[in-house]
């Protein structure tokens, strides 16, 4: 049997999460956090104890350290319950960091995940739009020479995650596709399946952050206690830190009135080894956008009851039960992409300008398509009515914008209205990864791929450019 | 870890959730591939959420393996045996598949613990269609008998389009595996594996273990089969066969193939991590012998301020 008539093996590797499963699927099999648990006991030991006679020992004791072990969920349970594990995440921002980890957390993928053998298979991997030539050189490296893969093809997330919108009846190339992950966030115009890669433009707020600042506002024991009877003018709130204390700052634009909120004690008794985990299990299970957050505010102060979510856990060391509330981190958080200023003073640009310049610098005759197809992918897009909102604030500029225009013109000569239309997928997860498993399904996919043959001719260097670049922009 | 567990990670996982989610079912139909060309398609309609209809294809036989209306010898009988009444076998089997079962979640033990072996069963259906023939030699062995009617020397399929071989006797069972490998450096790495494993056996705590060896020419046991490949035979005893040491052995020796291949991978990836750290340390060596002018031209070449200084025109 021949490795094309086999499905090929489609893995994501995301900075938080790793999708892998079979092309042809509409799920992936697996979707496991990216990280590694390594024995790092011997770590540098080797090399030092040359001396102390007994070598031979010190040096298969290092050997069976590097062998030992753990990836996923059970690189994080086994980290917990005992100290010679160090968990090592070996992708950052998008980026493979440290290879050798990496390396191990493919093995243990196709090996005892997947449980395939890697000459069978075609491979389809991931990488972010800004990945520089040198690390598709190394991956196909390692695929190629470790694994013996029949067939690799690495492929650019954003154009997967457009092809995850394909469907029989409209086969839309074009489009922004915003990828918002765990660890890194790019807005990515495509045309007709090229990416227009000076267009393309990243924000250094993603869905760890958003995690962190669900922590620290659990944490720094800040309590945002709105006081009802704020104006209807209030547009902002800035949490400014002085010193060790924190305070929300809320701004009334109408009478330039500033509201300092002090901060209480709150009584939450999350562990702090464990707090970065409840934050982001919170995130998952609770987060949803708003649409205003004055209202929003208001709401959870009128009904508390409704709206405060209570989480519960044990205490890993000493075992004993506690819980917390979780009020207004639950819309707090998304917040972070339309009023970044809440979070982080060095970037105060919302996502949805972001967009809209990113459009703006695309060639003129795309921008109009763009518009029509914003497509939402990455696990940090899943609050709820994200999508909405996008859609909206987005909307609000660029009506503004054609109606500056028509005003200047005079009424000579009036615009078209511009569609804007953020698409939202039920799948949006992992939309790259299903992406890929369509992609991978196709007839074509077999010739696009780099072959063992080809490396062995000519080398790593066949992975050294994505076609996708090569557009006409 | 080191060894290939027998479940399925993923039917596990797949049927886990579904016994734990409760009474909501989503349509699930998925295909997957696992080492050997073993396929599954598993099923679950929206009308039946607890009901899994779980088809196997097994790796295509060669002509020499004996197959029995598609399926090992005594493989039937192992699944009833294994599941009862959880398990319904539906004849014919679907399009493409060698076996389709259909699995009924109502049905499970209600004690957890007991579900949860009977699922890990379930997911390793695997070991229980392709070990049958092997296990019924084994249990022969353990009582210290032949089977009746068995051939000298029994070809079972293990690979697509391969074969390994058992000879069983009263006293002992010998397999054989042919190996073949593609590539030129898995072919070293995997004989220096195999040699490894002959060494191993010889340390005292091994003693009990099945002796093991490998030679590029076929045994006398394997008179009469073509081969072309590097051929590992380990000796079985009754002793390793008694009671529960029965099934783990079927499993390692049904995937011992997999298990040298995974590992001739592991090893290429361990060397890959050696490579790369002699590599750092050399280049941390070649920067640290570098003089300063070689730094500080760097810097000029970079477009640095440097360049404006005046007192380094020099350059």
């Amino acid at each position: 049997m021949d490795a094309a008539s086999r499905p090929a093996v489609v893995i994501d590797n995301g900075t938080g999460y790793t999708k892998m499963g079979f092309a042809g699927n509409v799920e992936p099999c697996f979707i496991t956090p990216t990280v590694v648990a390594v024995n790092d006991t011997f770590a540098g030991q080797t090399r030092a104890n040359t001396t102390k006679g007994n070598w031979m020992a010190q040096h298969s004791a290092g050997v069976m350290a590097d062998l030992d072990f753990f990836i996923g969920e059970d690189a994080l349970a086994c980290s917990r319950s005992s100290n010679t594990y160090s968990l090592s995440y070996p992708i950052h921002n998008g980026q493979v960091e440290n290879w050798d980890t990496m390396e191990r957390f493919w093995q243990q993928c196709i090996f005892n995940y997947l449980r395939c053998d890697p000459e069978d298979h075609y491979f389809l991997l991931t990488e972010s739009p800004l990945t520089p030539p040198e690390t598709r050189e190394y991956t196909g490296e390692i695929m190629f020479e470790t694994f013996n893969v029949p067939g690799l093809y690495i492929a650019c997330q954003p154009v997967l995650a457009l092809a995850a919108g394909y469907t029989t009846t409209k086969c839309e190339m074009t489009g922004v596709v915003v990828d918002v992950g765990d660890g890194a966030t790019h807005i990515v115009p495509v045309a007709d399946g090229y990416v227009i890669g000076s267009s393309i433009r990243s924000i250094p707020i993603t869905g760890k952050d958003v995690t962190q600042f669900i922590q620290q506002l659990s944490k720094m024991s800040l309590i945002l206690h709105y006081c009802g009877s704020m104006p209807l003018g209030v547009q902002m709130s800035i949490i400014t830190a002085q010193g060790n204390q924190r305070f929300l700052k809320i701004t009334a634009t109408n009478n330039e009135r500033e509201k300092m909120h002090e901060t209480e004690e709150r009584g939450e008794h999350i562990p702090p080894e464990e707090s970065f985990d409840v934050a982001r299990r919170v995130k998952e299970m609770y987060c949803y956008t708003c649409s205003d957050i004055v209202k929003e505010f208001n709401k959870h102060d009128r009904e508390p009851n409704k709206y405060i979510k209570h989480w519960s856990g044990i205490k890993p060391k000493t075992g004993a039960k506690y819980t917390c509330d979780i009020g207004y981190e639950r819309f707090l958080g998304p917040e972070i992409f339309f009023h970044p200023e809440i979070y982080n003073n060095d970037f105060t640009t919302p996502l949805h300008v972001v967009i809209d310049k990113c459009i703006q610098s695309s060639p003129i005759d795309t921008r109009r398509a763009l518009y029509k197809n914003i497509v939402l992918s990455g696990g940090s897009t899943m609050f709820k009515d994200f999508h909405r909102r996008l859609q909206r604030d987005l909307k609000k500029i660029v009506d503004a914008r054609v109606l500056a225009s028509n005003a200047r013109l005079g009424g000579d000569a009036k615009a078209q209205p511009i569609e804007v239309n953020v698409v939202s997928h039920p799948i949006q997860r992992y939309a790259v990864w299903f992406g890929g498993s369509v992609l991978a399904s196709t007839a074509e996919f077999y010739e696009a791929c780099h072959t063992k043959a080809e490396y062995e001719e000519y080398g790593a260097s066949i992975c050294r450019t994505n076609p996708v670049f090569k557009g006409m922009y | 870890m080191i060894l290939l567990q027998s479940p399925s990670r993923f039917l596990l996982q797949i049927l886990q959730d579904r016994v734990l989610s409760g009474d909501k079912g989503v349509d699930i139909d998925c295909h997957t591939v696992e080492f050997d060309d073993v396929r599954y398609h598993i099923q679950f309609s929206m009308r039946n959420p607890k009901v899994m209809v779980l088809s196997v294809a097994l790796p295509l036989p060669p002509p020499e393996a004996m197959l029995y209306d598609g399926l090992p010898l005594g493989a039937i009988e192992a699944i009833k045996a294994a599941y009862g009444p959880v398990v319904q076998i539906l004849d014919p089997p679907k399009d493409g598949f060698d076996l389709t079962m259909k699995i009924n979640l109502t049905k499970l033990p209600p004690d957890e613990e007991q579900r949860n072996s009977v699922l890990t069963q379930i997911a390793s259906v695997r070991e229980v269609v392709l070990g049958a023939p092997l296990k019924l030699l084994l249990k022969h062995l353990a009582s210290k008998t032949v089977a009746p009617n068995v051939d000298k020397l029994v070809a079972l399929v293990h690979r697509p389009n391969e074969s390994f071989f058992v000879a069983p006797q009263a006293d002992k069972v010998t397999v054989v595996y042919p190996m073949r490998f593609q590539d030129s450096i898995d072919i070293v790495l995997a004989t220096s594996f195999l040699q490894e494993f002959v060494e191993a056996r010889r340390t005292s705590a091994l003693n009990n273990a099945p002796s093991c060896l490998w030679s590029p020419v076929p045994p006398l046991e394997l008179k009469g089969v073509p081969s072309d490949a590097l051929n590992a035979n380990a000796v079985v005893f009754p002793r390793h066969v008694e009671g529960k040491k029965l099934d783990k052995t079927v499993w390692s020796l049904l995937t011992f193939h997999a298990y040298v291949s995974y590992h001739v991978k592991c090893s290429e990836g361990f060397m890959h991590t050696r490579m790369r750290r002699r590599v750092e340390t050399l280049i941390q060596a070649l920067d640290r012998a570098k003089s300063d002018a070689e730094k500080l031209k760097k810097l000029v070449n970079g477009g640095s301020f440097k360049r404006l200084s005046l007192k380094n025109d020099g350059n």
